[in-house]
């Protein structure tokens, strides 16, 4: 370097910050990053999940834990009885459990148990760890998520294990079988599970945990598992993505199957390439309009069928929800695959606006036109809801119904539909093993508390002898034909009554690429919920995979 | 000493006053962590089992003074309880494991911004009147300008665009923690941006803080004698004009450490970096109280801390502090 040239950098500490960056730059290319992880030597690549939104993981692996618990755990690693497929409704498949039998009237629940399982650690699965899984469920009942009434255990064979208890449990098939993954005696009962963060997960599953960090765990195939020659992929990486960083995930390719709102999916995600970069959103819940019934107005039936024959539902699903969803079957049992519960006689009802009589409908009802003034209570974060919410307080005001719409925090609003303290809302209800859950949750007077008091459920609070009376019908059977029945007749009362206005499905979320693996759940074969984050079908998903090109 | 004793004091009380709104800010907001849970899990709990859960996350309908006394013992024992959000993993270990990345970012960053700003700054102030004065209008503007727009238009032209730098996460998803060369130089690559953003959003103001505190102080007598007496002009830019002009400089620097804790989730949002900022964030969305309660305890206690450090630079770089009042 001449002197010349030192005189003339006489501030040198200018350019410090840019030569830091440089030398940072530096030190960063000699790590040469290869995100791609393309495996070598023509092993099957692996697959890189997004389930759910996380800036870190916290190393949690215990399948009793409802949050917190790291995703994969139900599923990849511990293992359901039975899988359960929400996306046709009645459908079930034998999984660690070959069958199940109910006796003294849905009481007694008597369980066999496949042969030859074995825990990823080499001990035999058996009917033990059945009975310790349920019966630490009665033990803490912080962790009876699925509120099963359990009053004991028998194992009656090293196969075979009975489950008793305190009250008919039929409609519960599902927390018992669908959803409790069951988890290893021998190493669950030296801790506490309701602490216990089980670092070190053992279990029956297509998949073992290979590694951990805060940013990214890895899950690699089972040799042993019981199903020959499965799984197909050998390795899974779930990298930590924030809900910014998936949609840059996603436009850069390095997501394999993701379940993510994407804002614009044509530009970001499928960008010209349908045939690779796919998509498949199908029902897994009911969005609806609240009316606060205990509001003297929304009491009245025909003001609530004025309000639902004015809004206007393709409206909100086009501009809303960019037709990423589909408008619900008014008598909210989700379509399609729920055929079977839908009311004949409302088979093909469908909705259609109609201001003239809504306004007819109104004057009929006898309300003073000036107590048509409402608030419109929907959580700010959820923008489609607040676009929803704007386009029917659009669709209201043509028949003289005067709406507020107004946006609060996600917290504030969860308290104030919880409590009853509002007029109108926009919420969701989870569907479930078959339409009765999400119609139970609805219209169940049970869950309906005094207005001030937080409910978990019918927070329009629809109080209806008729309604109940179904309710317990269904819980009260195991056949099939008359659990169908049972939600038949709700459905007719929702599409009759209009206890809650259904308005759209809320979409399961599934982005799938299919350049290193096909095999994935479709609109013409959904034989699971195809989204990554809904345990345990994505472990169902992943059994089905198979190579691209095969 | 008395003058120490005096602030230690200061420093018990403002703790106390801390940990108590610590205590209380949370509970005053809306809703119930369970009630949002169950909003959230879509349907994975049974309605019945509510109250069950309310149990498991120790969420008491005990009195408030019942609760304060509890939440005043367990700290004394050093326990922050279990978040809510990531149950049942300790409040203590969430910390533990995402405070190194917030020091370590932007703290790193802050003193980086720190001495070249205060460097800068003097600079200036000693060639005002030369070209040099052109850089004040540039700094006025990056004062003005909001840090995430800063930022977001960096990572929009860097990272998405240019794609020199990775747009988010600590570290690469090829390297596993380790303290070896890959996962090291991995960490810089990712903090470079990040960093880069903190350094320019914060220097402008340091420069500008520096600059007018020197211009003030090259008018004084003392200055004027110095360079009367023909000491080098070197000597008298740092011993005589920087030493005395630093003082408020550095009162500014020991707030700024302590927000390092806190004032950082902003960055840690846009980069999705697995600091402390994120967890808050996290913590209030789920209205986490043990997580949130433990993330403002190390906040507050780190802002004292950092004005405890401030007091005891003044006592060494400042006479006029030690004599007795």
């Amino acid at each position: 370097m001449s002197a010349r040239h030192w005189k003339r950098s006489r501030t040198p500490l200018r350019h410090l910050p840019i030569a830091a960056v440089a030398a940072l730059v530096l030190a960063g290319c000699s790590g040469a990053p290869q995100e791609k992880g393309a495996a070598a030597g023509g092993e099957a690549p692996p697959l890189v999940i997004h389930a759910i939104d996380a800036g870190s993981f916290q190393e949690d692996f215990n399948p009793f834990h409802l949050e917190g618990v790291n995703f994969g755990s139900t599923g990849m690693i511990y293992e359901t009885l039975e899988f359960v497929n929400k996306l046709k409704p009645g459908e079930s498949t034998p999984w660690l459990a070959t069958k199940h039998e109910w006796a003294d009237k849905g009481k007694t629940l008597t369980i066999t148990l496949r042969q030859g399982v074995k825990w990823s650690d080499g001990t035999p699965f058996t009917a033990d760890d059945v009975a310790f899984t349920f019966d630490t469920l009665k033990k803490h009942p912080e962790l009876n998520t699925g509120a099963l009434d359990l009053t004991g255990t028998t194992v009656l064979a090293p196969d075979k294990v009975e489950l008793d208890f305190g009250s008919t449990s039929y409609a519960k098939l599902y927390n018992i079988v669908g959803n409790r993954a069951i988890v290893a005696k021998h190493l669950f009962e030296k801790e506490n599970p309701v602490t216990f963060t089980n670092p070190k997960p053992v279990g029956t599953g297509p998949y073992v945990l290979s590694a951990f960090s805060s940013q990214l765990y890895e899950m690699k195939k089972n040799p042993a598992y019981w199903q020959p020659g499965k799984p197909v992929v050998p390795t899974l990486r779930f990298p930590a993505y924030t809900a910014n960083a998936v949609q840059s995930g996603l436009q850069q390719g390095e997501i394999d199957w993701a379940g993510a709102f994407v804002p614009d999916i044509d530009k970001i995600y499928v960008q010209g390439q349908p045939e690779t970069n796919k998509y498949y959103f199908p029902p897994e819940g009911l969005v609806s309009l609240y009316l606060n019934l205990t509001k003297p107005a929304f009491a009245k039936p025909e003001v609530r069928q004025a309000i639902s024959l004015a809004v206007d539902r393709d409206r909100i699903v086009k501009v809303a929800e960019r037709d990423y969803t589909t408008v619900a079957h008014p008598s909210g049992v989700p379509m399609p695959g729920g055929d079977a519960y839908l009311p004949p006689e409302h088979k093909d009802a469908e909705y259609a606006v109609d201001v003239a009589k809504a306004k007819q409908l109104l004057q009929q009802s006898g309300v003073n036109p000036a107590e048509l003034s409402f608030t419109l209570l929907v959580p700010s974060p959820y923008t489609d809801w607040v676009n929803a919410a704007q386009l029917i307080r659009e669709d209201l005001a043509k028949i003289g119904v005067k709406v507020e719409t107004r946006g609060v925090a996600f917290q504030d609003w969860v308290s104030k539909v919880g409590k009853g303290t509002y007029d109108m809302t926009i919420r969701g209800t989870p569907g479930g093993p078959t339409p009765y859950s999400a119609l139970r949750t609805l219209l169940d007077g049970d869950l309906a508390k005094p207005v001030g008091t937080s409910s978990s459920g019918n927070y329009e609070r629809w109080k209806d002898g008729e309604t109940d009376k179904l309710i317990a019908d269904y819980a009260a059977t195991d056949d099939q034909a008359a659990q169908e029945q049972a939600v038949q007749g709700l459905g007719k009362i929702m599409v009759e009554k209009l206890p809650v206005l259904p308005l759209f499905y809320s979409p399961a979320w599934s982005q799938y690429r299919t350049g290193k693996y096909v095999g994935w759940p479709s609109e013409q074969d959904p034989y699971a919920m195809p989204s990554p984050y809904t345990s345990p079908d994505a472990a169902v998903v992943l059994l089905h995979l198979r190579p691209a090109g095969t | 000493m008395r003058f120490l004793a005096r602030r230690l004091g200061f420093y018990l009380l403002t703790a106390w006053a801390a940990v108590t709104l610590n205590f209380l800010i949370p509970r005053l907001m809306p809703g119930d962590p369970v009630d949002l849970l169950v909003a959230r899990l879509k349907g994975n709990v049974d309605p019945a089992a509510i109250d069950a859960m309310k149990r498991a996350f120790g969420i008491s309908d005990a009195g408030v003074w019942q609760q304060y006394l509890d939440y005043l013992g367990n700290l004394f024992h050093g326990e922050l309880g279990r978040s809510i959000t990531f149950f049942p993993t300790e409040v203590s270990t969430i910390i533990a494991g995402s405070l190194p990345w917030t020091v370590g970012l932007v703290g790193v960053a802050t003193l980086l911004s720190y001495l070249v700003g205060t460097f800068l700054g003097v600079i200036v102030a000693w060639r005002r009147g030369s070209w040099l004065d052109g850089v004040l209008p540039a700094t006025t503007f990056m004062h003005a300008v909001p840090y995430f727009w800063v930022a977001l238009a960096l990572v929009f032209v860097f990272g998405v665009t240019l794609r020199w730098f990775p747009v988010s996460r600590a570290y690469g998803l090829d390297v596993m923690p380790a303290f070896d060369g890959p996962f090291v130089s991995s960490v810089l690559y990712h903090a470079a941006l990040p960093a880069i953003t903190i350094v320019i959003a914060s220097m402008a103001d340091r420069i500008l803080g520096m600059r007018n505190v020197m211009v003030t102080t090259l008018g004084e007598d003392y200055v004027v004698m110095a360079e009367a007496k023909g000491l080098t002009s070197r000597r008298v830019m740092w011993a005589y004009a920087a030493r005395n002009a630093i003082l408020p400089n550095i009162t500014s620097f020991a707030l700024s450490l302590g927000f390092v804790v806190g004032g950082s989730v902003l960055t840690e949002i846009v980069f999705s970096y697995p600091g402390i900022g994120s967890m808050l964030l996290k913590g209030v969305e789920n209205e986490d109280f043990p997580l949130m309660q433990g993330i403002f305890l190390v906040i507050s206690l780190a802002v004292l801390a950092a004005n405890l450090l401030a007091d005891l630079a003044y006592v060494v770089l400042d006479p006029r502090t030690r004599q007795e009042a």
